[in-house]
């Protein structure tokens, strides 16, 4: 894994990952230093995508580990195999053989491995991405950051078990709550925006390579026109840019108008609320008006 | 060159300034921190400037809302050497500056050909003053001097008054820029831009910043929503082994205990109820709070809104047609005669002590939002009992600052029969309800969130 910065920029661009340089700085870094790193953004900027990419880039396995509330050590670290180490009692039971010992119950045959403990054990140093922290509860989060500055854990029953490659670890955070000072200060810290055009339309041609140069831009314009928009509810995502232009080259579609956005909207904005408040605020005129001016709506809203 | 270290400090001791200007400005940096951010640097080309604070700002900044700071005070501090002179010789002017003020203020306020006791904050406080002002308070030195006769020292008491006229006139001041940075608007940065649209007391947003700050509170309650609407999975933690349905469970193990059972919480469903004052002096925080209500209402089962004037009005079915809540304030309005009325806070809650008796039950939180302001204290105090007496509890919203509080007998008497909490700033209508209300009421557990 020792790559240089030049290399990682090179992979990300190949694993078509368009990303600014200062974040692949910090990712550099953050394998460097051999810290975790958290990144932060609204929901739909590539957090995710960033800890798969990463795995791609580095060539390695990927563990991931999805949080939600109530979350705990049996699903992140370990647990005993319960049914297995009472199937193994009945059997000593009924054979003739030696009697089954306490030792040979909570060996690592009865251990059942759930993600964190999988990437400490790793035979190679595999990316863990640690998605959604910010909806675990706060015990987990101090136990989770205990795991990170050691990388290691204790097993009452077998003792410490101690990294063998200290992963690359990503978290990703949607700022649903602040997170823990302790687990902030053991990570590198990056916050991703939404691409402004010119970077939504290299994500749009490098993803979705039959899209000409000028249909991405226009696409990437109407985008950062919704997302302009302040009360929306949910802003479109990157991953329902590149759905929406997959549709309208799918429908044969070279350029854009607002009948089309009109017709289509419903791939862009997933509640009730945000598509009347594009009517409301945008609408199919405003659209038009967006497009026939070839300098205006770079990100900027220009609302009737 | 792109990196221009200030002054003649090493450069260790030079990060170390740098990150104490950081941790003045408040970012939670520790030492840890500092170490990481020079082994950064070792494994990076420091020559580029960008790089150079990208690699600061990824070990030093831990939350996007510090990245604004850290920006500010990266650009005062790594400055290129020519610009740094300037900067130390505009320093130094001002500080000539400073010695002028302090040294002509010292005469102006001279008592028998003394100077008073005060400090330089306050004789610096007094140079700034407007003209007329300063003039007034050089008077009333002088004709104190004057009046001084026989042996009666005036001195401390001068020095008393000028220090508290002073000190009026300087929070006189710090409220009149607080109100004047309001008006500037959109000059900062998004995260400063949040921070003071929080911080802001409602009232005093000016209009311009009302889209903003409605954006910023559909942003809140809708986080809060999409907290209590989160997917939760049972875990270990859910509670005590339940003996009885594991031994029965275990039968058809032959009697082995191969599927545990655990014991449920009993769950009761809570009901939320709002009731939103619209008078006049209260119109720009219930349309925030209804807001934010309107965010909340996605994740609640059982919401009941009601707002009131001098009447009390049924706002629930407005909420169930789904429009958003720009339409359901223009529908309050134009419906409710209560909108912009005086306040009768007893006729409301009596209204809904009677006629709405069967929403108020041992299971309903009651949020009430006022200022406390209303004709017939004594019949308000009597309604709110009542109701306290019929919910399982009664909390009041009050957009009053609090330090206002001990000033209105209507806030202390209402504050005495119910909890009352601070909601004069969308940061604190959070805090209230994002923090407060749902850590303590532990929703989720009550069953009051939809699934």
């Amino acid at each position: 894994m020792g790559v240089n910065l030049a290399q990682l920029q090179q992979r990300f661009a190949a694993a078509g990952y368009i990303v600014e340089q200062g974040a692949v700085l910090t990712v550099y870094l953050a394998l460097k230093l051999q810290k975790p790193l958290l990144i932060e953004g609204a929901p739909g900027v590539g957090k995710t995508e960033m800890g798969k990419v990463l795995a791609e880039v580095l060539q390695t396995e990927l563990i991931r580990l999805q949080c939600y509330e109530g979350l705990d050590e049996t699903k992140a670290l370990y647990e005993w195999n319960y049914q297995r180490q009472l199937l193994r009692i009945q059997i000593g039971l009924g054979s003739e053989g030696p009697p089954v010992e306490e030792e040979d119950l909570f060996s690592l045959t009865y251990l059942l491995e759930r993600p964190l403990l999988k990437a400490i054990r790793s035979p190679h140093r595999v990316v863990l991405l640690i998605d959604e922290v910010d909806k675990t509860d706060p015990e987990f989060e101090a136990f989770l950051f205990e795991v990170l500055s050691d990388f290691q854990v204790s097993i009452p029953e077998l003792g410490t078990l101690e990294a063998k490659n200290i992963p690359v670890v990503v978290l990703t955070s949607n700022n649903e709550r602040e997170l823990s000072d302790g687990l902030k200060r053991r990570c590198l810290y990056l916050y991703f925006e939404f691409p402004d055009v010119a970077r939504e339309t290299q994500i749009i041609r490098t993803r979705v390579p039959q899209v000409g140069e000028r249909f991405a831009r226009e696409i990437a314009r109407v985008i950062a026109q919704l997302r302009g928009l302040e009360e929306m509810r949910k802003k479109p995502s990157i991953a329902e840019t590149l759905d929406w232009t997959q549709a309208l080259v799918a429908l044969g579609k070279k350029r854009i108008d607002g009948l089309l956005v009109n017709d289509t909207l419903n791939l862009l904005l997933k509640n009730r609320q945000d598509q009347l408040l594009f009517h409301r605020k945008i609408g199919r005129e405003g659209i038009d008006r967006l497009l026939r001016n070839p300098v205006n709506g770079e990100g900027k809203l220009q609302c009737p | 060159m792109p990196l221009a270290i200030p002054g003649d400090y090493p450069f260790e001791e030079n990060m170390a300034i740098f990150a104490a200007l950081l941790r003045a400005a408040g970012l939670p940096l520790g030492t840890a921190e500092l170490l990481d951010a020079l082994k950064a640097l070792g494994h990076i080309d420091i020559g580029g400037r960008d790089t150079f604070k990208a690699a600061l700002q990824a070990t030093l900044v831990k939350s996007y809302r510090d990245l604004d700071i850290f920006e500010e005070i990266f650009e005062q501090h790594f400055v290129p050497p020519k610009t740094r002179i300037q900067q130390q010789q505009e320093m130094e002017q001002q500080r000539e500056q400073r010695k002028a003020r302090l040294e002509s203020a010292a005469d102006e306020l001279s008592f028998k050909g003394e100077p008073l006791d005060l400090s330089s904050e306050e004789m610096l406080l007094y140079s700034h003053l407007p003209q007329p002002d300063r003039e007034s308070l050089r008077r009333f030195v002088q004709e104190t001097e004057a009046a001084e006769k026989e042996r009666r020292p005036l001195r401390p008491l001068l020095e008393t008054v000028v220090r508290g006229q002073l000190r009026y006139w300087y929070s006189q001041k710090s409220r009149a820029i607080a109100a004047g940075g309001t008006a500037g608007g959109g000059c900062g940065t998004a995260g400063k831009e949040e921070r003071r649209l929080c911080e802001s007391d409602m009232q005093a947003l000016e209009q311009a910043d009302l889209p903003a700050a409605r954006a910023l509170i559909n942003q809140l309650s809708q986080q809060l929503a999409r907290r209590l609407l989160r997917r939760r999975q049972r875990s270990a933690s859910r509670g005590a082994l339940d003996f009885r349905p594991t031994v029965r469970a275990s039968m058809r193990y032959g009697g082995r205990p191969f599927r545990l059972k655990y014991r449920r919480r009993h769950r009761s469903r809570l009901q939320l109820l709002f009731i939103g004052d619209l008078s006049a002096s209260m119109e720009r925080y219930s349309s925030f709070v209804l807001q934010f209500i309107y965010g909340l209402q996605a994740a609640i089962l059982n919401l009941e809104l009601f707002s009131f004037a001098d009447a009390l009005e049924y706002l629930t079915p407005f909420l169930k047609e789904q429009a958003g809540p720009e339409q359901l304030l223009e529908r309050v309005l134009l419906r409710g005669e209560s909108w912009g009325g005086g306040t009768n806070i007893g006729a409301a809650l009596g209204r809904l002590n009677r006629q709405y008796r069967q929403l108020l039950t041992s299971r309903t939180v009651v949020i009430l939002v006022s200022d406390t302001r209303t004709i017939n204290l004594e019949a308000a105090l009597v309604e709110l009992q009542r109701l306290k007496e019929r919910v399982r509890r009664v909390i009041w919203l009050n957009p009053l600052p609090p330090e206002q509080w001990s000033l209105h007998r209507s806030v202390i008497t209402c504050g005495e029969l119910v909890e009352m909490w601070p909601c004069n700033t969308i940061a604190r209508l959070e805090e209230a309800v994002a923090g407060r209300l749902f850590a303590t009421m532990k929703f989720y557990e009550q069953g009051a969130v939809k699934r």
